[in-house]
């Protein structure tokens, strides 16, 4: 398409310019009824699975319908969003933390047409478009990343690993059957953005092999320091080396000491090392952030590996069923994922979900390490 | 990778217009920069950031942090950002010709 200005003078680019004026007020966008009773909310209830009330203490109500959504979406896909919104709320919507879709109307009969209206939305393939859900002890939706999508660090797939999953668990999307709420998060590599290590399930893009060096470019492309500080067990160091005939500068890894992080590379673009066949996804339980009744935990690896199988991930899904399956059959009411294995013990955690243990997941990484050893002879056969 | 002339010179730049390597660069590179940059006239203002940097990099071999830069040349970050309009990294540090900053920036 033809170059169409917006009325920016490239001549003059500090002409006209505005900055720091940060995000627009939320109460410029708040539904009339929301405006009206902030702040002298009452009590509520969850009236259906993705259906909830809230009463304040005038006695307005507020009933919300939650859907769910892919989170990465076309203009397209928003605007229809939009449509919604003004023919049901008034024009209103909100977005939750974990990329659900909310709609806010006044009566009960409004939400039974919103969300009869909003199940019946499929796309072309088949896919529901605005499945009501998400509320109560079920599984909500998957906090996720990039991955191949738009990353450059990436061991896995965001969007693609995401879809599998919730494929798998849709039953449980759309239901409020557990024992407590199971938060699933998805990083594409250690850097985990997002949740992973605070969710009852996460799913972790890993590598299995050293970096590569580009010794021609390293010097010119790299701050060698920064890719030397950069890793978390001194496996790089700086070193000269012979390239065609010249001295040039670069680094060298210890590749006994390397696990694979992929730190070096985000600071140094001559150090590439994801790899088809080495990367995989590694399956972290029993995090969570609230504090209710124990204490927010870090997530603990479970699985150390299971290689990537796009565009489904089978093995990847089949693992997480079977851990939610375990969960949702030995659990007691409110027990979130880490309560119910630290209740039972991990050795029993490991019997009941089916998986191996292997030395991959006995902590290895400096002093903390020896802590989550068992010091005790207190354990079960 | 792109490969740019002005002034009769050569320069290999990537495509975010970096130079690919410091040791290509010279005064005209600051001089062909300086328009995608928002930088009308060079000043000696201009000139020490610049002149900071590569001594930092040469001696240390990376870019100074913007307190270093700060605490040495003397400007605060608000008036390094009135000479380069686009900071420290993608202005100060593409004319002074150092590697790209990396990371999750």
């Amino acid at each position: 398409m033809a170059f169409i200005s917006s009325g920016y003078n490239p001549e003059k680019p500090m002409e006209n310019r505005i900055t720091d004026i940060g995000p627009r007020h939320f109460e410029e966008f708040l539904p009339p009824v929301i405006k009206k009773n902030k702040g002298t909310w009452a009590y509520h209830e969850i009236l259906e699975p993705g259906v909830l009330l809230h009463v304040a203490d005038s006695g307005d109500k507020v009933y919300t319908v939650r859907c769910g959504a892919a989170r990465l979406m076309t203009i397209t896909h928003i605007r229809e969003i939009c449509d919604i919104a003004d023919k049901f709320c008034g024009g209103h919507l909100r977005f939750t933390t974990r990329n659900n879709i909310e709609f806010m109307v006044t009566t009960e009969d409004e939400a039974k047409a919103l969300k009869k209206e909003l199940n019946g939305r499929k796309f072309s393939g088949g896919s529901y478009k605005f499945p009501v859900g998400g509320t109560g002890a079920g599984v909500t939706n998957i906090v996720h990343t990039q991955g191949w999508v738009h990353c450059h660090t990436p061991a896995t797939d965001a969007s693609g690993t995401v879809k599998a999953t919730m494929d798998a668990v849709f039953e449980e999307f759309t239901s409020m059957r557990l024992p407590a709420p199971v938060r699933i998060a998805m990083a594409c590599c250690l850097n985990m953005c997002g949740a992973v290590h605070c969710s009852d399930i996460a799913i972790l893009g890993i590598h299995r092999k050293p970096p590569m060096i580009d010794h021609e470019h390293l010097d010119n492309m790299c701050e060698v320091p920064l890719a030397v500080a950069a890793c978390p067990t001194g496996a790089i160091r700086p070193t000269k080396t012979e390239w065609q005939g010249k001295q040039v500068n670069t680094v060298a890894v210890k590749e006994e000491r390397c696990m694979f992080c992929g730190n070096c590379y985000t600071m140094c673009p001559s150090m590439p090392l994801s790899d088809k066949e080495g990367d995989g996804i590694a399956i972290m339980v029993g995090g969570k952030i609230s504090n209710r009744i124990t204490r927010p935990a870090f997530s603990k690896v479970v699985v150390p590996f299971i290689p990537n199988e796009p565009p489904r991930w089978p093995t990847m899904t089949k693992v997480i069923t079977q851990i939610l399956d375990a969960y949702s059959k030995g659990a007691r009411k409110y027990e979130r994922l880490g309560d119910w294995a630290n209740r039972i013990g991990w050795e029993r955690f490991f019997e009941v979900c089916g998986l191996e243990f292997s030395h991959h997941l006995i902590d290895d990484f400096r002093d903390p390490a020896y802590y989550t050893w068992r010091q005790t002879t207190q354990f079960k056969f | 990778m792109a490969v740019v002339e002005f002034k009769g010179k050569k320069f290999e730049v990537d495509e975010d217009g970096f130079l690919q390597r410091f040791d290509d660069w010279n005064p005209e590179w600051v001089e062909y920069v300086k328009e995608s940059e928002g930088i009308k006239e060079l000043t000696d203002n201009h000139q020490k950031v610049i002149e900071f940097l590569q001594d930092y990099y040469k001696k240390n071999g990376i870019a100074p942090m913007v307190r270093i830069l700060s605490k040495v040349t003397g400007f605060k970050l608000k008036e390094i950002y009135e000479l380069f309009p686009s900071g420290p990294g993608k202005g100060a540090c593409k004319m002074a010709g150092l590697p790209k900053p990396t990371g999750c920036v």
